[in-house]
């Protein structure tokens, strides 16, 4: 087990697909035991080598707490995982795929709303006349934390979003959203519109290891494709 | 032992100068606070959620903590106030400490603001020199000359109203000066692409909201925005003039001096200088009193006089304090109540000599 070396790989949706891709690419085939429902896999040319599936978020985590030594997971999570956590984690190689923006979005019936100027205007509004503060729904609170107070946006508060958060400003639970995107179709076909200068984070997928573990991770004999 | 017995001298100036103790509460509803410093200022914050889910923290300021309490008592009244506690707030600075003894004065209600604001900073300068500390250097500003300057310059009512808001972030308010020389708030194309919406809005029902938005309203500001364009040359212009009064450093028996010759120079009204009467009464004093146009940016509560008293040895700020005439409104008073307060801060106190 000491030699073991764990890798977390996403266990759904686009961003499994294209890692899976690589690994094709790359002549590593993965066998699980338990077919498609097993989370544990191994790579056939590499013994010494387990590979979980797991949330991409999971993988966050598990690279903090060392329990993982090499994972592949989106530079959003990451950046939006505590300040202590990513101090643990090192980023070793940026890949071509999972490419998306996190955004803010405003209804596309604000109009007078271009920039983030505009919004730092309307969230004062809020405050001063209705005596409220604008709502933003998120699933990335840091994110969107440390980029609207950059941007001079005080008056706001952070609604907590598990998902389809485009449907938050048109059911009266926020007025924006800041969300992920990766052609904004979603945002077009749910009556929002990113703001000019409203980009937050461009991100992509990316490999990480357990700073913890970083010689074990060297050994793996992935450095080819990993590192 | 050294802090019990400067808190001794300095709470014997405070009673002897007519303040009353008052204890402020230690648990505040943290929405208070959130909605007065903004939701950034959470994670400085000690939370827990009570029994009854309400979001309460142990109170990061005296100041706030004392203006809850004289809403709380439904006062209508002059309070002047001394207290003795601790404040709780984490800082950006992991070497600072979390706990914050403190010793303050506040003087609330009260309609006489040139005397209020000498008294305070006489009674913090007089404590001071009870505990026979004698370097220190006063530092001192008013944020208000800063506010009566924008009201005189040559800009759109929208960007006045945005230096204004922003004065307490340097960094933004640098950015906000860049923009104000350089890029237009207006991109044409999209103008022209909302202009088509705008009129088909405008048949729509006015009351009816977006995202908590009135029609009426989205439509109301589009218009002002469109027809409030900004010039280059202006813009350009009143970035300098900005730029060049947050330059203004001097000893304060020179600052009717320097404020004259930048009023002169960007041909401004002088009316200004009369507002900094508590200041300049200031010059007569023993202590080495710096005035800055650029003091006082850190605390976004402040709305008149500023100032903070630091060690000159290892310029450790040992007091601190200011005019905050539109906290208590912001903390739900429906009246306008004036307020000005300070306090000393024992821990660097006694780090500091």
């Amino acid at each position: 087990m000491k030699d073991l070396t764990t890798i977390g790989l996403p266990s759904k949706g686009r961003l499994k697909e294209s890692v899976l891709n690589l690994l094709k690419k790359n002549n590593l085939k993965l066998t699980s035991k338990g077919g498609d429902r097993d989370y544990f896999a191994n790579l056939d040319n590499l013994p010494n080598t387990q590979v979980i599936y797991l949330h991409a978020r999971e993988i966050i985590e598990r690279l903090g707490d060392g329990t993982l030594d090499i994972g592949i997971s989106g530079l959003d999570l990451l950046n939006e995982s505590a300040i202590s956590l990513q101090k643990r984690i090192e980023i070793t190689k940026k890949l071509d795929f999972g490419k998306a923006n996190l955004v803010v979005a405003v209804p596309n019936d604000w109009i007078d709303v271009q920039t983030i100027a505009d919004l730092e205007e309307i969230s004062f509004y809020f405050r001063d006349k209705k005596n409220l503060r604008l709502r933003v729904a998120t699933k990335y609170p840091n994110l969107t934390n440390n980029f609207l107070t950059t941007k001079g946006i005080t008056q706001y508060k952070i609604v907590s979003s598990l998902g389809a958060t485009e449907t938050y400003p048109f059911t009266g639970s926020s007025e924006i959203i800041t969300d992920i995107t990766s052609t904004g179709s979603t945002l077009e076909a749910n009556n929002l519109r990113v703001l000019k200068d409203g980009t937050i984070l461009k991100s992509q997928a990316c490999v990480l290891i357990s700073k913890k573990n970083k010689k074990k991770a060297a050994r793996s004999g992935l450095s080819k494709l990993f590192f | 032992m050294k802090s019990k017995n400067y808190s001794k001298k300095i709470l014997k100036v405070f009673k002897k100068r007519g303040f009353v103790f008052s204890e402020p509460d230690v648990l505040l509803d943290s929405n208070y606070i959130i909605q007065r410093s903004g939701e950034n200022f959470k994670k400085l914050m000690l939370t827990f959620e009570d029994d009854s889910g309400k979001n309460m923290c142990l109170r990061p300021d005296l100041t706030v903590a004392s203006c809850v309490k004289y809403l709380e008592k439904n006062s209508k009244g002059i309070s002047k106030i001394y207290y003795s506690g601790q404040a709780y707030r984490r800082s950006n600075n992991s070497k600072d400490s979390i706990v914050n003894d403190q010793l303050g004065l506040e003087i609330i209600g009260s309609k006489k603001k040139y005397s209020d604001d000498k008294e305070i900073i006489n009674t913090i300068l007089k404590s001071i020199n009870k505990i026979k500390i004698k370097d220190i250097a006063v530092n001192i500003g008013d944020v208000n000359l800063f506010k009566q300057l924008i009201e005189l310059l040559k800009i759109p009512e929208r960007w006045k109203l945005r230096l204004i808001r922003h004065f307490w972030r340097p960094n933004y308010f640098e950015d906000l000066l860049n923009r104000l020389e350089t890029n237009s708030d207006i991109d044409p194309i999209a103008v022209d692409f909302d202009k088509k919406r705008f009129f088909e809005m405008k048949k729509l029902n006015q009351n009816h909201e977006i995202a908590s938005r009135k029609i009426s309203e989205i439509l109301f500001r589009f218009d002002k925005k469109i027809r409030d364009p900004r010039s280059f040359s202006e813009g350009k212009k009143t970035a300098k003039i900005i730029r060049e009064f947050l330059k203004i450093t001097c000893p304060i028996d020179q600052m009717d001096k320097c404020l004259k010759i930048f009023f002169k120079k960007y041909n401004i009204e002088k009316n200004l200088i009369k507002n900094a009467l508590p200041i300049k009464s200031l010059s007569k004093s023993n202590y080495k009193i710096i005035f800055s146009t650029n003091f006082g940016r850190d605390l976004e509560y402040y709305t008149g006089m500023v100032f903070e008293v630091s060690t000159l040895k290892n310029k450790k700020e040992i007091a601190r304090g200011g005019r905050y005439d539109d906290l208590l409104k912001s903390l739900g008073s429906k009246r306008n109540v004036s307020a000005v307060g300070a306090a000393i801060n024992l821990n660097n106190l006694s780090k500091g000599i």
